[in-house]
Order: structure tokens, then sequence, then C-alpha cells
């Protein structure tokens, strides 16, 4: 499905927000909640990002569309580099790129109608005439399977459901390329989850979308998409096509996030992670991951993991799985200690 | 018999509105055995948690209407109690695990008052005692340094030790039926695995009975062992968490379980249940699930059917049950 295209290629990228609080002439806090991130997204494919909340994916996702300007790194969407353009310019890209959000809720202004909702984006673009704002909005509401007659009706007389089939049907008003999907599902009923996937994964087919899926839960990701990044604590553990990681996870924290989801199937092996995600002002200096790993070594603490190829195009960030002993951790370890004195 | 803790026989719960009438819950029967985990599961809306509410009797009235039948615990018909009575009641022997532990515990006073609390109220001891009870409790339910946190306000804790915290307070009096309203949803993945643990770890020892409200089938197949599902205020199947997912004999069940996404299927498309709930103020005519069956009759859209009991523990709303086999049998 996807030809080699990157649509998105992100290098390097790390974002850090200012701290809250703190005493006034103290050194001043960041929170880092992305990390040296690089990846490629390819045209067509949809592209998983997993992680538990506060990981960064969001962040990771609202700075690929520009809206978090990044502390260090680049974005290229379409060979253009996002935060040296223009602001003009910048508007010109940005509507190839839309966004679908967790909360339907509260992402519908309740005082616009629906058509005011799904045409505000082409008033804005300008251009339009009314008739054919009309019949474009017309066309989106048979797309997302919604009714003729639901158009002067208001946001509040929807199910959540069908709240979310609006807000897909604004984003992808415009025509855009990429589209990114925040946890689409998770804030609506069960029986509709599978309402609102199937219906992304029709229209992917249809207009040739290329998604990036946030998810915090994996059997979800699994159906829908063809490449995953897991992240912790703003860096990525693990990256690959979805069926080598599914098949094959090597990072103890995707085995972890594998085993911790309930599914009806129900007897089977767990490992339940110990502790909770520390917090981002002060992640840990090794790897981020030691004190809730499993398998953790003398080294993990003070060593961060290098993210490596282990096989073709599936990368893990794991001192146990990319190979070092113990002895080895150590000596490098020792090596940095002499270096720094 | 004396092994049913709780006994709810015809439980009817309607709001008054100005546009109409919502008939939250429509006559249900709920049997808890003693010691046995039982899950009520349904989407948003059809009444589970004033289902719950109207067992612990805080549900306030009016705006609710609520006639019942009987709600008895441990032979005790606990609908009749007056409220002082009532209070006696709560904490002692219902306790109740709310969903959004943030919202549940008092945020300007430190989770461990909050706990002495519950041991000051009901048993006759002194500070120091409750507290050494509490910091008992808190190290039952798995909370590192409990003498330190017992000092710590609830903000200064994760999601994931509030809820223990909440866990911790339900289990304090060692009541002998709890109630968990959605106890995991606010929680990460592996979060919610550590809670849920903790959670059955806890009933399985002490022998205590929970009623488990949850919209998640795959919270039930790890911790329930008796289900009801619920939807539109009414209870469709009741079954073993074993038979319920092995052979689901109501078309909505069959909905919810196919449309969760597992691991272990690898189909591009998910099963999906088409439309949404109905308002609870317009319900449809008939069988309230005949708009979204894909085997509706015509029968079906005209009368209710009744509730019928087909084995021990196992009942079915559904005049054309699936899963039958050759014979025609259930």
């Amino acid at each position: 499905m996807s030809d080699n295209l990157p649509i998105v290629k992100i290098e390097n990228l790390s974002v850090n927000f200012p701290a809250k609080g703190g005493l006034p002439f103290a050194k001043k806090k960041y929170i880092q909640a992305v990390t040296d991130v690089s990846l490629e997204i390819h045209k067509g494919e949809t592209f998983g990002i997993v992680g538990e909340s506060g990981c960064g994916k969001s962040t990771l996702a609202n700075a690929m569309i520009g809206m978090v300007r990044p502390s260090l790194g680049k974005v290229t969407f379409k060979d253009k580099d996002l935060f040296s353009l223009k602001r003009i310019e910048f508007k010109e890209v940005r509507r190839d790129m839309q966004m679908i959000f967790q909360d339907p809720f509260s992402s519908l202004n309740p005082r616009f109608s629906v058509y005011q909702i799904i045409s505000e984006p082409m008033y804005i673009r300008g251009g339009f005439t009314k008739k054919e704002m009309e019949n474009r909005v017309l066309e989106l509401l048979k797309l997302v399977g919604l009714d003729e007659k639901d158009l002067y009706r208001y946001p509040s007389d929807f199910s959540g459901g069908q709240k979310q089939r609006i807000g897909i049907a604004r984003a992808i008003s415009l025509n855009p390329d990429l589209l990114i999907c925040d946890e689409p599902v998770s804030a609506l009923d069960v029986s509709v989850h599978a309402q609102i996937l199937n219906l992304l994964i029709d229209l992917q087919e249809k207009l040739n979308l290329t998604y990036v899926f946030i998810s915090h839960n994996l059997a979800v990701v699994k159906n829908v998409c063809d490449r995953i990044l897991v992240m912790y604590l703003g860096k990525v553990m693990e990256s690959g096509s979805t069926k080598t990681i599914y098949k094959n996870p090597l990072h103890p924290y995707t085995n972890a996030l594998l085993s911790a989801i309930l599914d009806l199937d129900i007897k089977r092996e767990k490992t339940i992670l110990k502790g909770d995600i520390p917090s981002p002002i002060d992640p840990p200096k090794g790897c981020r991951f030691w004190q809730r790993c499993p398998y953790a070594m003398r080294g993990c603490k003070d060593i961060e993991a290098p993210l490596i190829e282990v096989e073709p195009n599936h990368f893990v960030a794991c001192h146990k799985i990319s190979g070092f002993t113990e002895e080895q951790i150590a000596q490098e370890l020792d090596r940095v200690l002499v270096h720094h004195v | 018999m004396s092994n049913i803790l709780l006994k709810l026989r015809n439980l009817k719960v309607i709001f008054p509105a100005n546009q109409g009438i919502v008939r939250a819950v429509e006559g249900i029967d709920i049997d808890i055995a003693k010691g046995e985990c039982v899950a009520l599961v349904g989407e948003s809306g059809c009444g589970k948690s004033v289902t719950s509410l109207a067992i612990m009797r805080l549900l306030n009235t009016p705006p609710a209407l609520i006639d019942v039948k009987e709600i008895n615990l441990d032979g005790e018909d606990i609908s009749k109690y007056s409220e002082t009575k009532m209070q006696t009641v709560r904490g002692k022997q219902i306790s109740m695990i709310f969903q959004d532990a943030m919202t549940a515990l008092n945020p300007v006073m430190t989770v461990g008052k909050q706990i002495d609390e519950v041991y000051l109220k009901h048993n006759n001891i002194s500070k120091q005692e409750a507290r050494k009870q509490t910091i008992e409790a808190l190290r039952l339910v798995g909370i590192p340094e409990p003498e330190s946190r017992a000092k710590a306000f609830p903000h200064q804790l994760s999601g994931g030790l509030r809820q223990r915290v909440l866990i911790a307070m339900a289990f304090a009096c060692m009541p002998k039926l709890i109630i968990a309203d959605e106890p995991t949803t606010a929680l990460d993945v592996t979060i919610q695995a550590q809670v849920l643990n903790v959670l059955s770890q806890m009933q399985r020892s002490h022998n205590v009975s929970l009623l488990l409200i949850t919209h998640d089938l795959s919270v039930v197949a790890h911790t329930a062992d008796l289900v009801y599902v619920m939807y539109a205020g009414k209870i469709v199947e009741k079954a073993r968490v074993e038979d319920l997912f092995k052979k689901p004999h109501h078309p909505y069940t069959e909905g919810l379980l196919g449309s969760i996404p597992r691991l272990s299927d690898s189909k591009k498309h998910f099963i999906q249940i088409p439309d949404s709930v109905p308002h609870p103020m317009f319900k449809p005519s008939g069988c309230y699930f005949h708009p979204r069956c894909k085997y509706v009759t015509d029968k079906c859209k005209e009368l209710m059917p009744p509730l019928v009991k087909i084995d021990k523990d196992r009942e079915i709303r559904c005049f054309y049950p699936l899963n039958v086999d050759k014979e025609g049998k259930l």
C-alpha cells in the first residue's frame, strides 16, 4: 500500500516545556516531553504511535503539524522544513495536514451548526462560493455516514459517535494528505469504536490518506497500523512494522504493554510492571525505563541504550536486546566516568 | 440458600424531566453470592451506575423516583432503613470504589486522615489505633512506604496510587459487599493491570463479594465470575463468565464481544453494531435492541421479550437466542 515517498520526516526532534513553579532564582526546570526522535512516514501508510499517558505521543504529533515549536530538530513535510517557513507559506502547507481530536464533546463548537462546523475550513481558506460549500458539505456528510437533514442541527443533538463523525468530516473537508488521529475512539462507547475505526479505514482507501494514529490500545493499533513506534517518557523504545513487533516484541516495555492489555483470551501469561511512570521533569539518566524494567542490569541506570536496528526495519533501544553483557556495560561505564573526571 | 449475600428484586428508577420521563432502570433483579465477583456490563446510559447508587441508597430523591421490592443484604432488607441507620451500613457492610479517584477523595485532607475517618466512624477506637490500621490497610493494597504516603494529599499521588487508596478505604472495615464503579477506566493500561490485580487479590483473600460495574468486557473476562449484561435499563443476559464468552445467546452480547479488538485476530475490518444506544427518554417499542439487531423480526418490533431462565445462572431476554444446538436446545 505504501510507496516509498516520505511525506513527513522528523530528524532528532526534542520538545521541552518550561516547568511551572520553582523558586524565583532557581535553575529553570524543563519537562522533557519528547527527546531525540527521528522517523519517516510514507505516503499512504498508517503510522501508529503507542505509549502510556505522559509519554509524549501527543506532543510529537503536535510538533509534526507545527502546533508546537520543537527545542531541537527538524520537521519536514513534503520536502519543506515546517519551522523555517514564513507564516503565509506555513498556512498553505498546514492545509494538507489535519487532525481528529480525542474528545468530540469538546472539539466541536456548541454554537455552530453542523454546516458551519464542516464548512469552516473552506470558509477560512476562501475561494468557494456558497453553493460549492453546501454541495461539498453534503458530500462529506454522506461520506462519513450522516444524514442530509442533519445539516442545520447542533452538536448537542448528536451522540458521541456521530459527533466524532462530524469531526472527521471537518478534518477531511480540504482534502488533506496527512490526517492525525489523536486517540479517536477512546472517549466513545465500546459498541461505537468499531464503527469509527471502520469508517477511518474506508476513508483511507477512498481518499488515499496517510494516517498518524495515536493510541494506547495495542489491540486497536494492531489491526489499523502498518508501522508503529513505541514511546516511553519521550523516547523511542521500539519501532518497526506492526507485523514484526507483534510477532517478536523485543523491548521489555513493549512486552509489558502487550501483556497488560486485557483482552478476551482469558488464560494468558502476564507480566505486570511495578511502579508508575517517573516524572518527565527529571527523567532517569540512563535508560528511561530501568526503574520499572524486570531485566534491568547494572549499567542500565547510567548509560542510555541507543536505538539499534536488530533486524531490517526493526529498531530497539535496550542493552539486553542489543547484546551488551553486563561486563561490557560496566566497562563502558568506567570509561565514561574516567572521561568525566 | 444463605449463600446469597445481596438479593435485589425489581429495582426501578425513573427521573422525571421537563420533556418526559427518563426510565433509567426498569425492574432488574441481581443476586450476588458470598465471596463472588459479579459484573454488571453495559454502555454509558444503560443505567448501571444508577443501579449501584440505588443499592447504596445514595440517589437523591427527588429528582429520582425509586421503586424496589427488596434490597436484601445478608438477610436484612435495607430498602426500608432510615437514613441514620443506613449510615451505619455504608462503609461497614457495603462500600464503594468510585471511578475517578481525584474527585472521590477530598483534596484538602491527607489520604491517611480520610481512611482514619472510616475506622473512627465504625469501630470505637482511638485516633492512634485508627492510624495504625490505616497504615496496615495501605500496605495491604501494595502502596510503598505507607507511613509517609498516609501523610500525602491526593494531588501528590499518581493516578494508580490514588485508586489504591480508594481500594484501601473500601476494604477498611472489611465490608460484606464492595461496589466498584468503573474502577480502572481513568487509568493507563499498565496501571490498570496492577490495580485490577490488587482488587481481585484483595477480594479473594478476604472473601468479600464484589459488584464490578464496567463497560469493558475485557476487564470482566479477567476478574468476574458471573456477568449481567444490561441494555437500556434492562438485563438482557445473565451468565457465568466462561459461558458468556464461549456462547453468547443475546445478539447484543455477541455484538459487544465482536466489536472488541483482540490481539489474536488479524482481520482488517472490525465487526460493528450499527447505530447507537437509544436515548433513555425515547426508547423504541418492543425489544429495546431491535433497531440495532441484525436478526430482527416483526415480533421483536412489537413485544418486549421476557427474561427467561434457561439454566442455573443463565438467563436471557430474546425471542431468538443465538448459538442454539441442533435440537433447538440452548
